[in-house]
């Protein structure tokens, strides 16, 4: 069936020159791009020209907005960053230690155990999403900032260390060798020799985990009632319910700046570690 | 899941001695796990973490299912109540249509637009070019989820969206519709929410598979004619059947399981054209509090899901390792 769909599309411009192709990439990316050129313009308009010149660049541009709009979404950011830099830490301790006795330490189960975890990402999250819930309530933690990091703490070293057990397995044996000669023990061998030299992998691991975070939606949706502890996805949510445009003409500018505003961290996290995220995906492999 | 690089793990690392360890004690014996004490030292914390909030919620849902369950009361055993309930609910058939055509959709986007942009990049001759075009593709992702459904949900407006604007403009007045609020075409305005669905992780995930054929496949190819089109279709896809199947089967478990984008466009109207099991999961737990009859439909989507997995993997079968580098 694939085959069928993608022959068409794909004929007409493996037989133009390169010129045809640079052409067609640059123009599925700038059509990806629309929405959030539109962002962009948007953010910038006041009532009026929100209400009267809503595609075009109007001047003068009102930077303002962008002041109005973090007033209001500053403590979503903030609740974010501190939830998902708390569990990202979480996570970057665990998929290390884990990542590193399953690549190189040998002891009776190790496979058995290993399959016990990497099996869990196969299980979609609409089994747990329910009764976790009600768990969390049981443990007396909804509405905690502890319901938004434990659930990253407990869950992201499962595809942790499956991607740092491959790339730990990939560092020479001769440095672990050489250590153990002199006397180092599993913590300074972890700390001293995988941990440097595994940072590429850590950067990858760094941006996956820290993006789903700042994607996460239904669950601090349902487990967080109290809007000062809410994270910048459900913020925003509210935000888009309760400015209604067609009514309020000031409220369009502000609520697309801050929807800039809350990619911002976003773009930060891409411009110093998207070059590993990318060489992550691409040389690892990754297949089923 | 393997990786180029968990694939050196086994030699690496000893083969596959799953129970026996390298210095030679027979299997599972006492003083075998006694000096192993500091890997099971170790991985305490991770088990630990994982029984209570990975492994004991979906075994809860597995048993509550089959229970009238709602906060701060004692669950009562009803048998298969709830799942006969939800299969005589009215609108279980319109649910069921609407994620066939959500999977439809979703094994579309999810397989076929990566793939033709990953197959334009990597037929880009400049190594400069080809590493830039690697970088821009991922920029979608740099808005947040959630920000880009609200974008879209502004860009369907019916009066004040992008869409329609343009529609009028072109004098097709009659096509500017409600999007998201008429019964036809609310399901297909939320399926067109991405277009043109360039999904970076997807397309990334593909080049990687087509980074390591190797070049003498290609030069053999070559000599025998086989090069633009041909290539794609007798090389490039078999050799990538790994990622296929991969994002096949993150394209089924989220046609099946994902509602986030019907809950913010439509919440499943206008009536319940939109609506598809996991929203009524959602509403039946959060909004009418029947935890046990949610448990349910969230082990009926399991269940689904985990078939489509199966078959994905049965069904498609990735080409000769060999001709990887």
């Amino acid at each position: 069936m694939t085959t069928e769909l993608q022959r068409s599309p794909n004929r007409r411009p493996l037989q133009m020159s390169q010129l045809g192709l640079h052409i067609l990439i640059a123009f599925l990316l700038l059509l990806s791009l629309v929405p959030t050129v539109i962002m962009i313009n948007l953010s910038f308009k006041n009532g009026l020209q929100y209400r009267w010149d809503r595609w075009n660049v109007s001047l003068p541009l009102r930077g303002s907005n962008y002041l109005s709009a973090w007033d209001v979404i500053d403590a979503y950011m903030f609740n974010t960053v501190l939830v998902a830099v708390v569990g990202l830490l979480g996570v970057l301790i665990l998929s290390l230690i884990g990542g590193y006795v399953f690549a190189r330490m040998r002891f009776p189960l190790r496979e058995p155990l290993y399959y016990a975890i990497i099996a869990l990402l196969m299980v979609p999250w609409v089994l747990s999403f329910i009764p976790a819930y009600m768990l969390y309530n049981n443990l007396g933690l909804l509405n905690t900032r502890w319901a938004l990091i434990i659930p990253n703490i407990a869950g992201g070293p499962i595809f942790g260390i499956f991607l740092m057990r491959a790339f730990i397995t990939g560092i020479p044996e001769e440095l672990y060798e050489s250590a153990r000669c002199d006397g180092a023990g599993a913590w300074s061998l972890i700390w001293s020799i995988t941990f440097p030299l595994s940072l590429p992998g850590l950067a990858t691991l760094s941006v996956l985990n820290f993006v789903a975070e700042w994607n996460s939606f239904l669950w601090p949706l349902v487990t967080i009632s109290d809007m000062s502890k809410q994270v910048i996805s459900v913020g925003l949510f509210r935000l888009s319910r309760t400015t209604n445009d067609s009514v309020d003409f000031g409220s369009g500018g502000p609520l697309f700046a801050g929807y800039v505003l809350a990619s911002i961290p976003l773009v930060i996290l891409f411009v110093v570690l998207g070059k590993f995220y990318v060489e992550g995906l691409v040389e690892s492999g990754i297949k089923m | 899941m393997s990786s180029a690089q968990s694939t050196q793990t086994d030699s690496a690392a000893g083969g596959r001695g799953l129970w026996t360890s390298r210095t030679g004690d027979s299997g599972l014996s006492w003083r075998a796990f006694r000096r192993s004490w500091q890997a099971y030292a170790l991985l305490s914390p991770i088990f630990i973490l994982l029984s209570i909030f990975v492994y004991y919620p979906p075994v809860l849902g597995l048993i509550r299912a089959f229970f009238r369950w709602r906060p701060g009361v004692p669950a009562t055993f009803v048998g298969l109540d709830n799942f006969i309930t939800y299969f005589t609910y009215a609108e279980t058939p319109h649910e069921l249509v609407n994620i066939v055509k959500l999977l439809i959709f979703g094994l579309f986007a999810g397989i076929v637009m990566p793939f033709i942009m990953a197959e334009l990049i990597f037929f880009v001759r400049s190594a400069a070019l080809k590493e830039l075009y690697r970088l821009l593709v991922i920029i979608p992702m740099l808005v947040p989820g959630i920000v880009t459904v609200l974008l879209w949900q502004k860009l369907y407006d019916p009066y004040l969206g992008p869409i329609n604007d343009m529609l009028r403009a072109m004098g097709l007045e009659y096509l500017a519709l409600n999007w998201l609020g008429e019964h036809r075409v609310a399901i297909y305005a939320i399926m067109f929410v991405g277009f043109p669905w360039v999904w970076g992780v997807g397309t990334l995930i593909y080049l990687g598979g087509l980074g390591q054929i190797s070049e003498s496949v290609y030069e053999a190819a070559a000599l025998d004619g086989c090069t633009g089109m041909g290539r794609v279709l007798r090389i490039d896809i078999p050799l990538v059947l790994g990622q296929v199947r991969l994002l096949a089967i993150l394209a089924i478990i989220n046609a099946i399981t994902a509602f986030q984008n019907i809950l913010v466009l439509t919440d499943g109207g206008p009536g319940f054209s939109t609506m598809v099991p996991g929203l009524t999961m959602f509403h039946s737990a959060f909004r009418a509090q029947k935890f046990g009859y949610s448990s349910a439909i969230g082990l009926l989507l399991f269940i689904i899901a985990m078939s489509g997995t199966l078959i994905i993997n049965r069904g498609i079968r990735p080409a000769n390792e060999e001709l990887r580098q």
